[in-house]
């Protein structure tokens, strides 16, 4: 369990992450999603101690971070891949840290094994992929077997098959009881792995409730039609709370009636249609509307959005 | 959340770490042993260290087997006993020995700064500052035991010359045995006021260029002062470098005068890099 009150950071005259409060609950999987430059990453090394929050606090498992006797075994953290010094073997890496906490040898072996390094675990650090860093950034994480792991963007760099494994061991570890915070850009895997969803837009919480809750909020399912007689069907179904935008040449997409209603209206008004669909609301589309007005960072072209909130 | 007890076992996950482990000095200490010989700029560094030192004991006997007794710009006599001639051509080369144990000072916290490692160090441990006494604690042992294997290989290789001019010397002697005790510790204590360097610096680059520069350069831009201003020569004993020859060979202060000024450079370098990892964000 984290529980964030009115925690702040300032870097300068620079509001990174303004008096947010939230709560990560244990036996799910909580995405924190965010344009780049909204907070998450600070308020993730906030909540693990390596920056001092400037106002507020944050405690976890109940405890402020640095008050734990054995911190990697309350709380495991993925902050980055490149959290390892280059000239030292991946064992040898892990080695490391669980001396600090008397973590038995066997237990490296454990996590070198869970996370599929075996191969390279000898090799040194500095030659490994992307994906490879982050899979020892994830064993590194999961050394103390702790009751609650902050992974940011674990994924970045992974294989599909990566990308599956991670959404199956957050999804196992937070079934297990464990208490699980997980960042991404990546939409579509969010929306496959977490439970809850808090939303951070220049250092603010934006949203915080479920995945369902947060797509019924902000985004509209829409109905897709294709019909060579797009005028006639749009003049008929026009009224004030319906919105319709032509897409293509022949194929609407309306919002504010549902696919019934539409159907029925057309077969009485005598308009043939050729495709009739409903077009259900993606956490992508949710996150867009969410965040519209809080991209730091924005390409040029305003309409171009999607590009500046995905990429990195 | 303290105790979760894993409801099922899949076939991806394996047993968990019993409840138990925590954080301890010893661990830190194991800690710090395995990142510092995990690195193959620790080998190289402590090898060249006994290199340079054996080495330039070989080069120091010839030289002081054909001048003994002889001052060599003056053709005077030279009141130099046996032991003074054998503490010499042991620890001559540990000047070269004080620059790269310095480098690998600055470089074991550095180097942690420019990988990132030092964010897994410091999440592993919150007190940050167990983290930076285990390793000088660390490199201060590993480094003096460098020291004395090189300073120790360095007497051995020097008997076979300067034995030839009747020139002996046991190394338990007092005489002997003290200097060369004093020129390790002074060794071991560079490396630790190094780490203090780069913890403050937080850069490769910039620690070792700071530490260098204290090493050597402060000597020789305080010595030109001195020419000029009369008082400047005062301070001359206090320099980090002359303070650590002095622990061996007194000459402005007493032994134990110069070692209480070398342990308040090392407690300057060390308090000031406590205090700023306690305070900044890492």
């Amino acid at each position: 369990m984290i529980q964030a009150q009115s925690l702040t950071k300032h870097y300068g005259s620079k509001t990174a992450v303004d008096a947010v409060d939230f709560t990560v609950q244990p036996g799910k999987v909580t995405g924190f999603l965010g344009p780049n430059g909204a907070g998450k990453s600070t308020t993730m090394r906030m909540i693990v101690g390596l920056d001092r929050p400037s106002a507020g606090t944050v405690i976890v498992n109940g405890k402020p971070y640095h008050e734990h006797k054995a911190p990697l075994r309350e709380v495991g953290v993925l902050l980055d891949a490149k959290a390892v010094h280059t000239g030292r073997s991946a064992y040898n890496h892990l080695r490391a840290m669980a001396a600090t906490h008397n973590i038995p040898t066997s237990r490296v072996n454990e996590v070198i094994n869970l996370t599929g390094l075996e191969s390279v675990a000898r090799k040194r650090v500095g030659g490994f992929s992307l994906g490879m860093g982050q899979r020892l950034g994830i064993a590194a994480a999961l050394l103390g077997d702790p009751a609650t792991l902050i992974l940011d963007e674990p994924v970045n760099g992974l294989d599909p098959e990566g990308v599956q494994w991670v959404r199956k061991l957050t999804r196992q570890l937070a079934a297990e009881g464990r208490t699980v915070l997980l960042s991404s850009h990546l939409m579509s895997e969010m929306a496959l792995t977490a439970d809850h969803i808090i939303v951070l837009g220049r250092g603010r919480v934006i949203a915080d409730a479920s995945v369902a809750d947060i797509i019924s909020s902000a985004a509209q399912n829409t109905v897709r039609v294709r019909t060579p007689h797009t005028a006639a069907l749009a003049t008929l179904l026009a009224q004030p709370d319906v919105t319709i935008i032509n897409i293509e040449q022949d194929v609407l997409e309306i919002s504010g009636l549902t696919v019934n209603e539409i159907g029925d209206r057309a077969a009485a008004a005598q308009i043939s249609l050729h495709e009739l669909s409903a077009v259900s609301a993606s956490l992508e589309d949710a996150y867009m509307k969410l965040t519209q007005n809080e991209v730091e960072y924005r390409t040029g072209d305003a309409s171009s959005h999607t590009e500046a909130e995905v990429s990195r | 959340m303290s105790t979760v007890t894993p409801t099922q076992q899949s076939a991806a996950r394996t047993t968990f770490v019993s409840a138990g482990f925590g954080l301890s000095f010893i661990g830190l200490l194991k800690s710090e042993t395995i990142k510092l010989w995990s690195l193959r700029s620790t080998y190289w560094t402590y090898s060249l260290v006994i290199v340079a030192s054996i080495g330039i004991a070989v080069l120091m006997s010839f030289a002081l087997s054909a001048t003994a007794g002889f001052d060599p710009a003056t053709g005077a006599a030279m009141p130099m006993d046996d032991a003074q001639i054998f503490v010499i051509a042991s620890t001559s080369g540990l000047v070269l020995g004080q620059l790269i144990v310095a480098v690998l000072g600055v470089l074991s916290i550095s180097g942690e700064y420019s990988s990132g490692m030092i964010k897994s160090t410091l999440t592993a441990v919150p007190n940050r500052l167990a983290a930076l006494w285990a390793k000088v604690s660390v490199l201060f042992v590993f480094t003096f035991l460098i020291g004395l294997v090189s300073v120790v290989g360095s007497f051995l290789v020097a008997i076979p010359r300067l034995g030839a001019e009747d020139i002996t010397a046991s190394l338990f002697d007092v005489d002997v045995l003290l200097p060369l005790l004093g020129n390790v510790l002074f060794l071991a204590l560079i490396a630790v006021f190094a780490v203090g360097i780069g913890a403050i610096v937080r850069s490769s680059a910039g620690g070792i260029a700071t530490a260098l520069g204290i090493l050597l350069l402060l000597p020789t831009v305080v010595g030109l002062f001195s020419l000029a201003v009369e008082w400047v020569n005062d301070i001359v004993p206090l320099l980090f470098t002359v303070a650590g020859s002095e622990m061996v060979y007194p000459n402005t202060m007493e032994s134990w005068q110069a070692f209480l000024v070398v342990l308040a450079w090392v407690a300057v370098s060390l308090g000031v890099a406590a205090l700023l990892l306690k305070r900044r964000d890492a």
